[in-house]
This record gives C-alpha cells, structure tokens and sequence, in this order.
C-alpha cells in the first residue's frame, strides 16, 4: 500500500498580542491509499490546524516551521510539496477541493446562506471538471441521489436552511465528493449530529469510501467513533501525536496515560457506572505550555524530576505502533 | 403522590402558532410540539429525558420552568424541604409562602412568579454564549440572587458566591475575570454555579454536556452527581446521548415528536427496553470497542415534522417492526411492568434485552 500523504515534522506557530504561541509541534503523520487515519484529541490540541495546514488554509498570522515537510502524491502522479506552494497559484486552487476535500463540523456555517446548495455545487463541479452548466447541474442530482438525499431534482434548488441536520451535512459530503477529491478531511462531522443520524452519516461515508476508493482522515474527539471507521489512530495532545498505531492495537492496549484516560471517560454501554472517570484538570493554554512532557500537569503515572524537566521521545514499539511517553522508554524504567 | 414527589407534570402540552400570512386571508396551524406528557420528579432525583432533535425535549423543559408558558395541563410543586434555602429568608422580609401547599406553577404569574424564580432554574447546552462576555464571573454568578431581590447587601453576596464557586470547583482567584479566559469545561461549571446559587430544588440541565469533550463531559457529570449530593436538588437532563443520560439519572423518559414512547427505571430502560424506538437509539451509539460489531438499527430518514405528524404511532414510517395496526390507531400508553411504561402496541412480542457486565 502506497503512501499518498506524509507529513513530517510538521510545526505551526501563530503571532499574537501575548506572543508567540506554537499549537502544533513537530507532528508526523501519513495516509495510505484508500485508508482512514483517525485523529483524535481534545478541543485546543491542535487536530484542526493540523489538517487546515494541508490545504493551506492558515491565516496569514501562521508560520509553518521551518523543516515542515508535506509531500502529497496527486492524482496525476505528481509528487506535490504543499509547504513550497504559492498561496494563490493554480497548482494550490487544484489541490484544494479537486484533490484534497474538506468537511466541516457545522454544516450551516460553510453552506453560504444566499445561494441554492446546486448553486454551490455547480460552482464547484465546474471548477474542478470539465462540464457545461447543464452536464454540471445533473452531476450534481446525481451525487445528492448517491449521498442518500431523497427527491434530488427538488432539493438541488433548495437553500441550506431549508434542510435539516443531517440532510444538509449529507449535502455537504455531496458537495465535498463532487469536486472528484482523492483524499477527504472529515473534521469533527458528526458530533452536532443526533446518534441516528450520525450512524447514517458514518455508514454513507464507509459505503462512499469503499465505492470510491477514497483516503480520508477523520479528525474527531469521540473514540468511539474512531473505532467504527478508522485503519489507523492518531492521539493528540497540546499540539503533538502521544499515541499512534492500528486502531484495534490502540484501543485494546493503549500505552499511552492520555489515551487510557480517554477510553475510560466514554460512558459504557454494559454497565452503568455510578461515577465516570474523567481525565482530571482541563488542558492547558497553549500562551502557558507546561514543560517537559505536556501532559505531566493531568497525568497520573507521572515520575517526578523526569516527565516535568524532559520532553520526551517517541518509542517505537514495532507494527506501526509507536507511543511518546517516558514509561515505555529506559530512562523512565529506570527511576521506575 | 408520595411525600418524596417534588414536581409532578401532567397532561402538559405546548403548542406553536404558525401564522401563514397570504394575500387576503391569513392562516394560523398550530404545532404542537409537546403532547400530552405526565411525569414526576422526586426530591434529590434525576430524570433524563433523551431524543432526538426537533422531539420536543427542550420544550419541555422550558414549560416546566415557565421560561415559554404551557398552552395545557399542569405543573405542580411540592414545596422545598431545604431548611437552609435562602429564598426561604428575604433580605426584604416579604417572603411569599409556596410551601405549605403545592404549588400551580403553570398557573402563577407577576410578582408571585418572580418570587418563585429562585427555586428552579436552568443550565444551557452551549457554555460559550450563554455567558455574557461583559461580565465578571463574579457578577455572572451574582446575577440570580440580584435579579430576584433575594440579597441585597454586597458581602452577603460575595459570601454565597464563593460558598457555589467553591463547591462547583471554581478557582476563587477567577472570579474577577472575564468568561473569555476560561476552557469550555471551566465555562459549564461557572454555568452550573450561577444555576445553583439560589440553592433552588430543580435545575433543568438542557443539554449540558453535549457540546463538551468526552473526557471534560465525565468530569460534569461526576461533579453534578456530587453537588446533587450535597444540596438535595433534583434534575431534570435533558439531552440526545442515551449513555450519557443512563449514568446521570435514576429514571429516564423517552420522546418522540412531542410524546413520550417509554419511560422507566434507568436500568429497565438500559438493560431491557421495550420500544423499538429506545433499542434503536442505543445501537446507534458507536462503541469503542473494535471487536463489538457496529450494526445500527437503520432508521431512514429523520424525525417527522410535528405539523405533520403522522398518525397512529407517530413512530411507525420509521420502525422496522411497523405493521398495518401502526399507521391506524394510536398505541396506548401503559404500565408493562412495575413502573415500566410504553407506548407500542406489540411491546410484548419484542425482546431487545441486553446483558449486563
């Protein structure tokens, strides 16, 4: 299986008032053909920007870091570095929508409120393929009908506010797939979603990547959505990867404390607990990064003189599997 | 009604006018988005109420606090035991007497209504915008016992403030600063403390932690388990996580389109439920365990639209087990077991039991 994305050390760091502040740190990550990376974190450990990165998408107050390297196979076979692209040049209007796709965790806030839905798809359909308006506008049937949209012909002229929830995040993925991307970015697409629309949604976009032969990486904080659709898990906290592997290693033998501590808070189905198990304290800001590992301040497990001084490495622990925590690595063996 | 019983809901109803406005004539339907729906909470007890969106559960909860008023049926309030509560001791001496009898709260209005405010109150699902951002957590917090006339001297004030701040595990240093500086965790629990302060009997949690991290949702739940703990009050929880509510509340009710389908204890409901409404919400929660196999109840399409609702059991363009009988008369609600109610009619065919571990 051939990698399409590698991301190496991949740094973010944003100019505000209060300074400079880094949300992501020397993050690697890649995607093989036809896969799904899960990426799963609280909110402010950086999971979002991380894939906003890809596209380009930062605000102007972003820096990438210096040795950032995001290398991206096109469909072409081209081999892209997206972190050398000129913001406005034809190549990044390509990558972003035709090869790579985005969708948003609300859906109502990236459909624009004054034109139809086959508006915008139109829009995109004839950007990114070479269609006249008419061809572009049945395409755009077709693919509201593929994405389960009941009565297409009707509802292509309708605004997003006229939809429900879950019809228009389903539009949204329409939307998303029409521009033919090879690689989607679900970020967060189901957590404003009722659980039965969210089984709907999670089962259309199983069934479309299997049909399309799609990757995608599905950013999420719920493990047990990861569970259901990820081939490999990413954990993040405070900007950097704790925790990676195939997800069924992962969450059978999490090695990680933050990634024991999220799969003990779900809620469980088969017994009913009379208190849950909360990853204690809230995670820090990113103006105030606790030294050493970033998670010393939450951690139970944590050795004093060791976790709060030094940041640190991955460990490899073989079948794609790898942990940065100083409980699996010999110097923390060694005051242990 | 038993002496523990501290609100009993009956027969409640809210329904919306929808005004059509046409050229020469205008139109008015009324949606009825709550129909017909009794329950009781008892003193120091939760309830969960779980649904989807567009169910009718957030008016419910709304219509029980007199926040949009009932267009039928009846609320009623037992009166508080607290002793300490501080409504029970206006700084102005004009405390109205809501205790000695039970209480019409659907029927109250003026100042008879506002006296009565402090004793129910709300905590919202979103922590981001239901904090005004001019205002100190401090004054956030204050704002029930100011509004209500229930303190009036500063100090006293201060002290009740720290006294909630302190119990919802708030920083005491924070309370100077403003709502902007705090994580969505911190923010809910500075929500959670302004809904407390007037130490009320009833808190309705809408949604409260929905819009919270799993491992930030936990922390909620546990610390309003404690705080109903500690105060005596009960909740009504309102939200659509099925496993989240089933932690939280010692009973659950389960609503469609305006009208309960199931109501029972949180571990008959779990471990046993009856409609197939209720069995297919709780196989559509993903499991984090890769080895349970995924295999959610299809329910096509959404909820129907309660202007349109359909007939007979509102539930059947979606059940997999609907039969003709479905679509033509409405099921009846009743006790299939102790305290085990249903609204289906071919509850006992069904067995969606699940084992426990």
């Amino acid at each position: 299986m051939e990698e399409m994305l590698k991301v190496e050390n991949l740094s973010i760091a944003f100019r505000t008032d209060e300074g400079l502040i880094e949300p992501v740190q020397g993050v690697s990550f890649s995607v093989k053909e036809g896969k799904t990376l899960g990426i799963v974190g609280e909110s402010g450990s950086g999971k979002s920007i991380s894939t906003k990165a890809l596209m380009r998408l930062l605000p102007g107050t972003a820096i990438l870091g210096d040795d950032t390297k995001m290398t991206y196979r096109a469909k072409s076979g081209e081999i892209i570095n997206i972190e050398k692209l000129a913001l406005n040049s034809r190549k990044t209007r390509d990558l972003r929508g035709g090869e790579i796709g985005m969708i948003f965790q609300e859906p109502m806030a990236s459909f624009s409120p004054v034109y139809t839905v086959g508006n915008q798809m139109i829009e995109a359909i004839r950007l990114h393929r070479d269609m006249n308006k008419k061809e572009a506008r049945e395409y755009a049937i077709e693919m509201l009908n593929k994405v389960g949209i009941s009565n297409p012909s009707q509802r292509i002229d309708q605004y997003a506010h006229e939809m429900s929830g879950g019809m228009r995040q389903r539009a949204m993925i329409a939307l998303t797939l029409s521009a033919g991307p090879q690689l989607l970015i679900a970020d967060e697409p189901t957590t404003a979603l009722d659980v039965t629309i969210q089984a709907q949604v999670l089962e259309l976009m199983a069934g479309l990547q299997r049909d399309l032969g799609m990757a995608m990486i599905f950013i999420t904080h719920d493990l047990g959505v990861i569970a259901q659709i990820a081939d490999e898990v990413a954990v993040m906290y405070l900007g950097t990867i704790v925790e990676r592997g195939p997800t069924r290693d992962v969450i059978r033998d999490p090695k990680h404390p933050y990634t024991q501590g999220l799969l003990e808070a779900i809620p469980k189905l088969d017994t009913l607990t009379h208190r849950l198990s909360p990853v204690p304290g809230d995670i820090p800001s990113p103006h105030a990064r606790p030294t050493g590992c970033p998670f010393h301040t939450r951690c139970a497990r944590k050795i004093d003189g060791l976790c709060d001084q030094q940041t640190p490495a991955e460990i490899s622990l073989g079948e794609g599997r790898a942990v940065t925590c100083f409980l699996h690595s010999s110097e923390g063996r060694d005051v242990a | 009604m038993s002496k523990d019983t501290l609100i009993e809901v009956k027969n409640l109803e809210v329904s919306f006018p929808i005004i059509n406005k046409k050229l020469f004539r205008t139109e008015t339907v009324d949606l009825r988005a709550v129909d017909n729906v009794s329950f009781d909470v008892k003193r120091g007890e939760t309830v969960g109420l779980v649904g989807e969106s567009g169910s009718g559960k957030t008016t419910i909860g709304r219509a029980v606090l007199r926040a949009i008023d009932p267009t039928g049926g009846e609320v009623i309030y037992h009166g508080s035991r607290n002793e300490n509560a501080i409504f029970k001791v206006r700084s102005n001496g004009r405390a109205m007497d809501f205790d000695s009898a039970p209480v019409q709260v659907h029927a109250l209005s003026g100042e008879t209504l506002r006296q009565f405010r402090p004793r129910m109150s709300l905590v919202f699902q979103d922590p981001y915008s239901s904090l005004n951002p001019r205002m100190t957590v401090r004054d956030i917090i204050a704002e029930p016992l100011v509004a209500s006339g229930l303190m009036t001297k500063r100090e006293e004030i201060d002290e009740r403030v720290r006294d909630v701040a302190a119990r919802c595990k708030l920083n005491l240093e924070h309370l100077r600063r403003f709502p902007h500086a705090f994580s969505g965790g911190q923010r809910q629990r500075i929500c959670i403390a302004r809904a407390l302060v007037s130490s009320p009997d009833f808190v309705v949690c809408d949604e409260s932690v929905s819009a919270l991290d799993v491992s930030i949702q936990a922390e909620i739940v546990n610390l309003l388990k404690d705080l109903q703990e500690e105060m005596g009050v009960a909740f009504l929880f309102i939200a659509h996580d099925l496993s989240v509510v089933a932690q939280m509340s010692h009973r659950v009710a389960v609503l469609y389109v305006g009208k309960f389908v199931e109501y029972a204890k949180t571990e008959d409901l779990f471990f046993n439920p009856r409609h197939p409404y209720t069995h297919a919400l709780l196989s559509a929660i993903p499991q984090s365990d890769p080895d349970i196999e995924f295999d959610p109840i299809r329910l096509d399409g959404e909820i129907p639209n309660p202007l349109s609702a359909p007939t007979g059991c509102r539930f059947h363009t979606r059940c997999p087990f609907a039969r003709e009988a479905c679509a033509e008369s409405e099921p009846e609600w009743r006790e299939l077991a102790p305290e085990h109610f249903v609204a289906c009619h071919f509850a006992e065919e069904f067995d969606f039991s699940r084992p426990k571990s």
